[in-house]
């Protein structure tokens, strides 16, 4: 797309401006002519069966995948232009969970926080209070390698925090953390976008994203089939408004639920 | 019988994929097979000939010297898996099996019986039975049921210490500890040879003949089996009994002893549970950008025994290089080799694949808005500090072979020549990177989609351009001792090493500038997404 078409969409008021962003690996197109946008301090669900490419739009949208085509524009920051002043402003959880396994969680959370340029002083206190936040405290001397993957994944998400961003990219950050952990998470995110941060967040647990997103996006084989907050997705697809956010996104991706069982179970 | 038939299968398709795994590998394999037969054939004409020319020229030497020789094989192929890295491989984890309702007597014999069936274990075949015609004439029959009784113990002995390891390494702190004790034996292995063919070969050849005289390797249960074989041969019973049931005994103790491992694994009695958690406050001394990286790639490096054992045994090329060199001459090692040696040993950079290194870390390190110039300059600066080694063991050689005068110049062309390929290294790693194994697998391993000789092809030529920008630089360095002068290295080798710097620095910054266009696909790359 083209520069000026990005520049005039992009709003005060919008924290994501996505226009045509399309991947293809080899003969495979991931994700085909993605386009959407996501106001300032909204929590934006982006949801879709596995392998419909929401992590690919996250790897893009980041600048760690380059689009084959289109552009995006986050918190003023243009993807193909500038992707340094994109990362200061980002904060990045990913599904693979990009870790160092041979540091310790602290010495991660230290080794961020420099990087990001944090001043020492800065770094040490954000790392006390994260490591304490998501009670990765009694953990912080253990290397990574040694960390379950609840803890990973808490690490990751500490790391996407530590210098406080504008928005946050979230890829199924709720998953293999213990509930308490878990809430404690929520509340947090909650909190985030109550000061204006964005959250672009996926999950397949889909009641967690009907009680936290104002907003949800849902993917299917790489392209966007519906976007808009829940009661507007109700409308445009005639689902009567008890239809909970499960029974929108099964009809939605054309979910094919098996009834019958088993041969041997009987 | 079904469930040990699909064990032996999973392994011999384990094992195929492995192979299958990459081009490289494949092409391995139609050479080494006809090698490997090659090897066998030749190994049994050569066993024949030696023990019928014993047998006739030093008969008593025939049990002595078959009994080392046995001994020899015996503990090379039982600790084969801690230097093959055994432990780190699927392949031989019987743990994995554990969840299936499979019985233990099954496990330990699929495990046995894939092992017999390996072409290695087949390739000794033609051997033992060129070793049992040359010992027996007519007990053929025998003295082949003694020697295959003996590699049967040396087959069971290696699973033992096979799945010793496994049981072990699922302690992470063990496991690394196994990884980096296989890697030191292997390379202090390599070097034997070396060492036996010079000053040390006389020493160890009395050694040996002294331990033959005693014929101390009797003692050894991978030498019964091979005393047994010559008892037959020589038509003496009561002595092939007598060392035929101890070579059977000492069979049943290895496979009751693997056995016994296996039942403990299987009842779940060999959790050695995880590391436990280190109590001190983590410190970040170094300041800046270039600080943090530096430290976190000397952490980590120091931390993965992969990488510490390439690193440590980085020291032994140069230093191999000045022995050989110093072999050579008569005269000994004069400056001008000890200036060769140092710009050839601080190429060694080259070919690093620093940024591959960072495996998963890789995609957090390129989410962090940073300079790319520190970033790469941080990567750099860990790696010649990781080669400091090889600067010292330089620096202390010369020292001692020319003296105080000519260390600190042979130290500057180490490290010149290391920051100028740093720069060189980075340019290959950008637009040609190599994905690497997973982190605690072998770095040197190939790895599905790498080029294999393509990549050294570009790493070669990476050192051959170095090689030629050091060049005026460590002539710089090396000028006060050709005019003997050598109050003037007060002035060359500073300015040697801030001309090097500045090199550095220029070609840094351009490859700094082209990270920054192709991180995608630098990442991509690595990660295998294309």
């Amino acid at each position: 797309m083209s520069d000026s078409r990005i520049r005039s969409s992009n709003h005060d008021e919008y924290a994501i401006v996505v226009e045509g962003l399309t991947r293809k690996f080899r003969r495979q197109t991931a994700v085909d002519h993605v386009s959407f946008r996501v106001a300032r301090g909204r929590f934006f669900g982006f949801l879709g069966p596995n392998g419909a490419g929401k992590s690919t739009t996250i790897r893009m949208l980041t600048g760690l995948l380059r689009p084959s085509a289109g552009d995006a524009v986050i918190e003023g920051a243009r993807l193909s232009a500038d992707l340094i002043a994109l990362k200061r402003r980002i904060g990045v959880l990913t599904e693979d969970l990009p870790l160092y396994e041979r540091l310790t969680g602290e010495e991660h959370l230290l080794f961020a926080a420099r990087m990001h340029g944090l001043t020492p002083a800065e770094a040490r206190g954000r790392t006390e209070e994260l490591l304490e936040f998501l009670t990765l405290a009694d953990e912080r001397g253990k290397l990574v390698v040694d960390y379950s993957q609840g803890m990973r994944k808490k690490l990751a998400l500490a790391c996407a925090l530590v210098h406080g961003p504008a928005v946050l990219f979230l890829d199924e950050p709720l998953n293999g953390i213990d509930p308490v952990s878990g809430r404690v998470v929520m509340d947090l995110l909650r909190r985030l976008t109550a000061r204006g941060v964005t959250l672009f967040f996926t999950s397949h647990v889909l009641d967690v994203v009907e009680r936290l997103c104002d907003e949800v996006a849902v993917i299917d084989h790489g392209r966007i089939v519906a976007q808009g907050t829940l009661d507007a997705i109700r409308a445009q697809r005639d689902l009567g408004g008890d239809a909970s956010l499960e029974d929108v996104y099964l009809k939605l991706v054309a979910a094919d639920v098996r009834r019958e069982d088993l041969s041997w179970i009987g | 019988m079904d469930r040990l038939i699909a064990l032996i299968g999973l392994r011999f398709r384990l094992e195929a994929r492995a192979i299958a795994g990459s081009r490289g590998r494949k092409l391995g394999l139609v050479f080494a097979l006809p090698a490997l037969a090659l090897f066998s054939a030749a190994t049994a004409l050569g066993a024949f000939a030696l023990v019928r020319l014993v047998s006739r020229a030093e008969p008593g030497l025939l049990l002595p010297a078959l009994s080392a020789i046995a001994t020899l094989f015996g503990l090379s192929w039982a600790f084969s898996p801690l230097l093959a890295g055994i432990a780190a491989t699927e392949t031989h984890d019987l743990t994995r099996l554990m969840p299936y309702p499979v019985p233990l007597r099954t496990l330990v014999a699929s495990s046995l019986v894939a092992n017999l069936l390996q072409p290695t274990v087949l390739a000794q075949l033609p051997p033992l039975v060129a070793l049992a015609l040359a010992l027996s004439g007519r007990q053929f029959v025998p003295a082949f049921l003694a020697l295959s009784s003996g590699l049967l113990l040396v087959v069971a002995a290696g699973q033992t210490v096979g799945i010793a390891l496994h049981a072990l390494s699922r302690n992470r702190r063990i496991h690394d500890r196994v990884l980096f004790a296989g890697i030191g034996l292997g390379v202090l292995l390599s070097l034997v040879p070396i060492l036996v063919l010079s000053r040390g070969g006389s020493a160890a050849r009395r050694l040996l003949m002294t331990l033959l005289e005693r014929d101390v390797f009797a003692l050894s249960p991978f030498a019964w089996s091979a005393r047994a074989a010559v008892h037959a041969g020589r038509g003496d019973w009561p002595g092939f009994v007598a060392w035929g049931a101890a070579a059977g005994v000492a069979v049943v103790a290895a496979v009751g002893l693997s056995t016994a491992i296996a039942h403990r694994l299987y009842r779940g009695e060999l959790d050695t549970g995880q590391a436990a958690a280190g109590t001190s406050r983590a410190r970040m001394r170094l300041p800046g950008v270039v600080g943090a990286v530096v430290e976190k790639d000397l952490r980590t490096s120091w931390r993965d025994p992969r990488l510490k054992a390439v690193t440590l045994s980085g020291v032994i090329g140069p230093l191999l290089l000045l022995f050989l060199l110093g072999q050579g001459s008569p005269a000994g090692i004069g400056p001008g080799q000890l200036f060769l040696v140092a710009s050839i040993a601080g190429l060694g950079t080259v070919g690093s694949n620093a940024l591959a290194l960072e495996r998963q870390g890789l995609g957090l390190l390129f989410g962090f808005p940073v300079d790319r110039l520190a970033l790469l300059a941080g990567k750099n600066l860990a790696l010649v500090v990781m080669r400091a080694p090889v600067l010292l063991s330089l620096t202390l050689a010369t020292l001692f072979i020319a003296g105080p005068v000519v260390a600190p110049a042979v130290a500057t062309v180490v490290l010149l020549a290391q920051v100028l390929a740093s720069a060189a290294d980075n340019y290959v790693q950008i637009l040609f990177p190599v994905p690497m194994p997973a982190a605690g697998r072998d770095p040197s391993a190939p790895v599905s989609g790498t080029r294999g000789l393509g990549a050294a092809a570009i790493s070669l030529v990476a050192m051959t351009v170095t090689l030629a920008v050091v060049a005026p630089f460590a002539f710089l360095a090396w000028l006060p001792q050709l005019l003997g002068e050598t109050w003037l290295f007060v002035l060359t080798l500073p300015l040697a090493l801030a001309g090097a710097c500045a090199v550095y620095f220029m070609a840094t910054s351009g490859a700094a500038r082209l990270l920054v266009r192709r991180e995608p696909e630098l990442l991509a790359r690595l990660r295998g997404d294309e």
